[in-house]
């Protein structure tokens, strides 16, 4: 187990350092952000000055390494657009996501499981025929879109929810619907693959010969059974969720990272793009690690060593 | 039409609603709401120079001259100018005005601002509008001298720009302490900024111009179009930025909102390389300037909100004469000019552009090009490469490049000089006769003499078409009908300005 997560934390260095240099790379490629930041008409005197104060006429390997070195340190660097530390822009920006992320989740689990269940148990009636082209619509439906009609509808005919912000309670609600609606059919399906399997293996039919009402049987043996995909897509749903939040945020003036991507892109505020990078990558060696030792739980067979990776 | 799809369900909900609403809108209005579309990026005003900063920042600070509604250089912390030479200007300062910490406001301020923004190391990305002032000094308690780099026409006009720091204040917080907690003499003290919420700012009840018409304001960052204007609908918001004519075609057709638009200094063109290429034949611009159809496009595409323009300049600057014919649409005349080139057969032209420009307007001018036997190849690229193009030498730039250029200064130098004068990186043009005017304007302060240098610049340019003008660009705002406001050329969003009425 030791042996294990030493060598998983290694890999995982090893990917987030790999993503680092990668972003970093583009960020160069993509030129120096002095010409954005300069008024049209500048001159190249004006050019020359402001880019040589920022430091990006230095060769690519020191700006490389002094970033590299200034991460170690946990110094995430200075964005040079708001002209304060990165840490101060991202910091107030990751609950946001976290919130949205959490709650996109809750919806997805919380509907996409039981509705998995539920046209598993339920195959070739008339309960799967309706829900399962409202999981496909749900997969189907862009963000950008299906935010927009939830805005029309809640916000400006029904009034009962805010159009934009997180200014409220009730802000969150649009938000995670739409995030979630995604991952909420994957989880459905996954489920309910996972569940129709179990079902059709002899331990179900023992089960039920010994007399134990089918309900108990899902409930206590099958679920337990079919969690285990389940577990790997919530991993990489989280993943997903992080991603498709830079739309969903968008559409919704939602204040999380997301958003701060996207606007930081558009700025070249290169430190800033490098640290939601380099966070979103750790979220993700964390989550799969954090899968990996989830499955052990579950499944006592699953034996975690270092050959598992 | 919603209602409709809807169905009766949701009527009464909808009743009920609409009977909450205009009880809260009785009260006075208490909060202005403004849906910016990005987070302002600082709201250091010696910093950044984008429209999301300055439409926020600029409530909380003074300048230290601004423009009336006429587009007039009027006092605001100047009271009165006086040139003492060509280089030197001497500013009188008013004595009345306080920081909202209830400091005066000195003459050591504005010497501090101003050394601030032109000192390199400090890295404003405004410095080069500001570069030319050499020295502030303090003459009396009431007198400032600026020193400029030799005489400096423009100066009045970059001053209208220039917001007014206290320095012992911005020496005590430190740069990051008056980005994050800025601190003026303006009509709104600054309450709280939420990152990537919102701005909020409060009345300023000694403001010296008097009280503001709104308590307090906000300024949301809502990046998603569709969604400003569904804070509109609701009323979340009472004012919504940077709309399109397609949205505010949207917007028109509702009865508690108004569409508030306004032509700005921004002056959409056609460049052309004089310097390599087809396009170094004036016959083949000339050609190309016929062949575009400007009304069509602002018709079809603009929605009729921005207005045709003859020359580069727009009666927001300083130097537009308004006498230009320009080139009227005339295909035929076109051929007929491609045909003299000995370009009969076709010709092949490249535009460089980039995402943020309106793709649409440049494939119609791709249409128009091949009604008349160009084919333009579009050279569509990510933003820096772009403007490395753009910038670059002739051999680089390609033949043609549409964009919308504002200098921010409304002065025919902000436009002129860095798009056609031979050591411009922006200009692919190079005529010895053109760049003597340009410098002739830029370094007289007798104002008959400038306008008859541009009027001269103007009529080269006309003839020699280097750049075609297409539209004076608008800007478009969204608003609650209760607003009354009338935007201006600058693009500034002056609260103090605006008035509600229910």
């Amino acid at each position: 187990m030791r042996n294990f997560l030493i060598k998983r934390l290694l890999q995982g260095g090893f990917a987030i350092w790999g993503v680092i240099t990668i972003v970093f790379g583009i960020l160069f490629l993509a030129g120096d952000p002095t010409l954005l930041l300069v008024p049209e008409g500048a001159t190249q005197e004006d050019i020359d000055l402001l880019r040589h104060q920022f430091g990006f006429d230095r060769p690519f390997i020191v700006q490389y390494w002094d970033y590299l070195l200034g991460v170690l340190r946990f110094d995430l660097g200075q964005s040079f657009v708001q002209n304060i530390p990165v840490v101060q822009i991202i910091g107030p920006r990751v609950p946001f996501t976290l919130y949205l992320a959490g709650a996109s989740l809750l919806v997805a689990v919380g509907v996409g499981l039981p509705v998995g269940v539920i046209t598993a148990v339920a195959r070739d009636t008339v309960t799967e025929r309706i829900l399962m082209p409202i999981v496909l619509v749900g997969q189907s439906m862009p963000t950008f879109w299906s935010g927009i009609l939830l805005i029309l509808l809640f916000a400006v005919t029904l009034r009962i929810l805010p159009s934009s912000g997180a200014e409220s309670l009730s802000s969150i609600i649009m938000p995670a619907i739409s995030l979630g609606a995604l991952s909420m059919a994957t989880f459905a399906r996954i489920t309910r693959t996972s569940v129709i399997d179990e079902m059709s293996k002899d331990y179900v039919r023992s089960a039920r010969a010994k007399g134990i009402a089918v309900r108990a049987v899902i409930l206590r043996h099958v679920l337990r059974n079919a969690s285990l995909p389940v577990i790997t897509v919530a991993a990489l749903e989280l993943a997903n969720l992080l991603a498709g939040a830079v739309i969903v945020e968008t559409v919704f003036a939602w204040p999380g990272l997301g958003l701060l991507a996207v606007q930081s892109i558009e700025a070249r505020d290169f430190f800033v793009v490098q640290a939601i990078v380099l966070l979103g990558s750790i979220i993700y060696v964390v989550l799969n690690l954090a899968a990996d030792i989830l499955y052990s739980a579950v499944d006592p067979r699953i034996k975690l060593h270092a050959g598992t990776a | 039409m919603k209602e409709r799809f809807l169905g009766g369900v949701v009527i009464a909900v909808t009743m009920a609603a609409a009977l909450l609403a205009s009880v809260g809108a009785q009260a006075a209005k208490e909060t202005l709401v403004v849906d910016l579309v990005n987070e302002p990026a600082t709201l250091d005003p010696h910093r950044q120079w984008n429209p999301d900063s300055y439409y926020a920042y600029r409530n909380i600070y003074d300048n230290m001259v601004t423009r009336d509604s006429a587009g007039n250089i009027v006092p605001q912390v100047a009271t009165s100018w006086q040139a003492i030479s060509d280089s030197v200007v001497e500013f009188k300062i008013r004595d009345d005005i306080r920081f909202h910490d209830g400091t005066p406001l000195t003459v050591e301020d504005v010497v501090f601002s101003v050394k601030r923004i032109i000192n390199p190391d400090f890295k404003s990305p405004q410095l080069g509008q500001f570069n030319q002032i050499t020295d502030a000094e303090k003459v009396d308690d009431s007198t400032v001298r600026l020193t400029t780099n030799g005489p400096y026409p423009p100066l009045l006009a970059q001053l209208v720009k220039l917001s007014i720091v206290s320095q012992a204040y911005t020496e005590s917080v430190g740069d990051e302490g008056l980005n994050r907690n800025p601190m003026g003499s303006g009509p709104y003290k600054f309450v709280e900024w939420r990152s990537g919420v919102k701005v909020s700012v409060e009345a300023n009840q000694d403001y010296w111009r008097g009280a503001p018409p709104f308590a307090k304001a906000e300024f949301r960052t809502v990046p998603d179009a569709s969604t400003r204007i569904a804070d509109l609908r609701t009323g979340k918001a009472d004012i919504a930025v940077s709309l399109n004519a397609d949205q505010a075609a949207e917007l028109a057709s509702e009865s508690s909102l108004q569409v508030l638009s306004t032509p700005t200094e921004r002056v959409a063109y056609l460049m052309m390389n004089t310097l390599s290429g087809p396009t170094a034949d004036i016959r083949v611009r000339q050609a190309i300037a016929h062949a575009v159809d400007r009304k069509l496009i602002i018709d079809a595409l603009l929605g009729g909100y921005s207005k045709p323009v003859n020359e580069l300049l727009t009666p927001a600057h300083f130097g537009y004469g308004g006498d230009s014919q320009g080139y009227p649409f005339d295909p035929e005349k076109a051929k007929e000019l491609l045909a003299e080139a000995g370009l009969s057969g076709g010709v092949e032209v490249e535009m460089i552009t980039a995402p943020p420009f309106d793709q649409r307007i440049v494939q119609a001018i791709q249409q128009q090009l091949s009604d008349v036997g160009i084919t333009m190849n579009i050279a569509m690229s990510d933003m820096r490469t772009f403007l490395q193009r753009r910038r670059g030498s002739p051999d680089e730039f390609g033949n043609l490049v549409f964009g919308r250029w504002s200098c921010a200064c409304q002065d025919a130098d902000g436009v002129l000089f860095p798009m056609f004068h031979t050591d411009s990186i922006w200009s692919k043009y190079s005529n010895t006769d053109l760049d003597k005017l340009l410098e002739a304007a830029r370094t007289s302060l007798d104002e008959a003499e400038r306008m008859k240098n541009y009027a001269e610049a103007n009529t080269l340019i006309q003839a020699e078409a280097p750049s075609i003008a297409l539209y004076q660009a608008a800007a478009i705002y969204g608003a609650r009908k209760e607003l009354s406001w009338q935007p201006t050329p600058n693009e500034s969003l002056f609260i103090i300005d605006m008035a509600w009425q229910e």
